[in-house]
């Protein structure tokens, strides 16, 4: 077997390696189980922390017609 | 941890149980070898015992034979994973320094870092049980809308003011805002230079079918402000997104409507209130079939039009409009022949909750190349199936019409009905709105359709816009020859609650099969998903008296589902 089939072997098999482990993580739910019990809750708590301006202080100002029409 | 407890979580988290009768049965190789090649038959599926309790995850995905489930992982789920990331470099408009925006908006908004990651669990609840041709022409809807909300939060995020440290993107002066309710359609004139993007459909309506936590903040906001928490939820959270200041800043304008009901006009006020800057605010009218009410919505969007020109400095281009138009209405033909196909025969390839959320969302957000590139797919297997007479939903018992405004949070109902009793949605109410052909011979004509279609936007003719329209479900029914109703009650539509019993006494008149499905549209605290089960399962054994397809699905926990 020369050096360039064993290169192309190898490039084959990090292939296939990725794509076995991409169906495992498909298959198992891996990708829903990490969102749903890591991903989620850590953002839940940044999202409840976030300091937010307060719009409800916005001026009741009255503005001019954007329209002559109406 | 001690190993029990890891022991406990991990047959939580991947261990499928087996009732004794499974265990106890002898081993049949030929019969495995055949389930494993083929996906098991619909009724030995046990497609609820694959669900890890309270969750709506999954042990492990189903299996669905080899052809359908690497057809699903590799066209499915790696296809829509990839094309998320290039379409998040195409529509930024910077390629990968788009990721950049893209990270930037997921930490900043609750509803994009909570909710759409986990899209593609929207995808396995509406997909479950599908198989061959259904499958991929249902798959194809999800992919286009997926898209679609790409380029709309990358439009948005890279517009935005809040994500630039408080400086003006070059994009934000091209940008118009609009309420989900307007129609993309309005802004056709002004697209070569100007971008409309709808500013709650994706903060709020995309997100609540994809992960509908997210939504109960807003809702909870807009109460907390004092307002009364008894009109449609849709507009709360449409306001509560103002009030935890979770809306992008990407435009300097923003057109409104009154559409669907007066909660809307609530939500518009509010808005006015806290964006502060200039709004145009377009009515659309209840009771459109008066010929005098449409010189009147004629003359609300040449305002528009005129609103748009001022604040913009850019001219309406006639031919731009026609240009767009014309293309959308190549949309409509085929949602036409899908009509035909889904109601005179068997091999209809889209299952209910793809028809409807694909039709309501393209139809509203107007004409855009993606919306074209999915319809050729379908196209191409719907003619399959036709050609070849391939029976789509063979497990069929029931056609069923699902009629008024359906529960957001539970928008895959229909998927689980098929799959538990064999009642197959072929048709929605929001899908057969916005029934309306664009012409464009001349400007009379394409205003007198544009706010004709205008007038058929979701919640407005069939639900709100007078009585002759919201019972004409007896007339679709029949055309798409359908045997039973779903008939969705929204809890605080105050519209579609005034004709309750009117439908009751309609339903019994014409000895029809109608299910009442209350629910609170994006709010599932109100009536839970489990709960619409139980109402349709009790409907069926005792009304119908008929055993379910797969018995497992009867009477599982998802409350924390997204």
């Amino acid at each position: 077997m020369n050096k360039l089939t064993k290169i192309i072997f190898k490039i084959l098999g990090i292939f296939a390696a990725i794509y076995g482990i991409l169906f495992a993580v498909f298959y198992f739910d891996l990708d829903g189980k990490f969102l749903f019990y890591i991903w989620e809750p850590m953002m839940v708590k940044r999202f409840d922390n976030m300091k937010r301006k307060d719009n409800t202080l916005t001026p009741y100002s009255s503005k001019e017609n954007v329209s002559e029409d109406f | 941890m001690k190993l029990s407890e890891i022991k406990d979580t991990y047959r939580k988290l991947f261990v499928v149980e087996k009732s004794p009768e499974e265990k106890n049965k002898p081993k049949d190789l030929k019969k495995d070898l055949k389930d494993f090649w083929y996906g098991k038959p619909h009724e030995e599926r046990n497609l609820g015992k694959l669900y890890v309790d309270g969750t709506g995850l999954y042990k492990h995905r189903e299996w669905r034979g080899v052809k359908d489930t690497m057809y699903y992982f590799n066209m499915i789920w790696l296809y829509n994973y990839a094309h998320m990331v290039t379409d998040i470099m195409k529509y930024g408009g910077e390629g990968p320094k788009s990721l950049v925006d893209f990270a930037k908006g997921t930490f900043r908004y609750r509803w994009m870092g909570q909710t759409y990651l986990s899209v593609m669990h929207w995808f396995d609840r509406g997909l479950e049980g599908m198989r061959g041709d259904a499958l991929a022409a249902s798959a194809w809807h999800y992919r286009g809308m997926v898209s679609e909300t790409i380029r709309q939060f990358m439009c948005m995020f890279a517009s935005d003011k809040k994500l630039h440290g408080g400086k003006t993107p070059e994009r934000w002066n091209k940008n118009i805002a609009h309420n989900e309710t307007v129609s993309g359609n309005i802004f056709y004139p002004f697209r070569k230079e100007l971008e409309d993007v709808a500013l709650e459909m994706i903060p709020y309506f995309v997100s609540v079918h994809v992960n509908n936590h997210t939504v109960l903040n807003y809702i909870d906001a807009a109460q907390s402000i004092g307002l009364p928490a008894d009109p449609c939820p849709m507009c709360q959270a449409e306001y509560g997104l103002f009030v935890l200041d979770d809306y992008p800043d990407y435009a300097p304008t923003m057109v409104t409507s009154n559409e669907a009901c007066d909660g809307s006009v609530a939500t518009s006020v509010l808005q006015d209130w806290f964006l502060n800057r200039p709004l145009y605010a377009m009515p659309q009218p209840m009771r459109y079939d008066d010929p005098l009410v449409q010189e009147h919505c004629q003359k609300e969007i040449e305002g528009c039009w005129k609103f748009i020109e001022e604040q913009y400095g850019v001219k309406f281009d006639w031919d731009e409009y026609v240009k767009w138009a014309k293309s959308f209405n190549k949309l409509t033909e085929f949602e036409w022949e899908k009509w035909d196909v889904a109601a005179n025969t068997k091999y209809y390839p889209i299952n209910g909750v793809a028809q409807a959320l694909y039709r309501i969302y393209y139809s509203q957000d107007g004409d855009r190349p993606i919306w074209h590139e999915m319809d050729e797919h379908v196209k191409r297997i719907m003619n399959k199936t036709v050609k070849n007479k391939i029976e789509t939903f063979p497990k069929t018992r029931h056609r069923a019409i699902a009629w008024s405004c359906a529960p957001l949070y539970y928008s895959n109902w229909c998927t689980w009905a098929y799959n538990c009793w064999g009642i197959n949605c072929v048709i929605n109410m929001d899908s057969l709105m916005f029934d309306q052909y664009l012409r464009t011979d001349t400007y009379e004509h394409a205003l007198e359709d544009l706010s004709c279609f205008n007038e058929k936007a979701p919640m407005r003719a069939m639900a709100v816009g007078g009585h002759e329209h919201i019972l004409s479900l007896f007339d679709y029914m029949e055309r798409f020859n359908c045997d039973m109703v779903i008939m969705y009650d929204q809890l605080q539509c105050k519209g579609m609650q005034g004709i309750h019993g009117v439908f009751e006494d309609e339903f019994r008149k014409r000895n029809i099969h109608a299910i009442w499905v209350p629910h609170a549209l994006p709010d599932k605290r109100t009536v839970s998903r489990k709960e619409i089960r139980r109402i349709i399962n009790d409907y069926m054994t005792t009304v119908m008296r008929e055993t379910p397809l797969d018995p497992s699905l009867l009477d599982f926990d998802d409350d924390q589902s997204w």
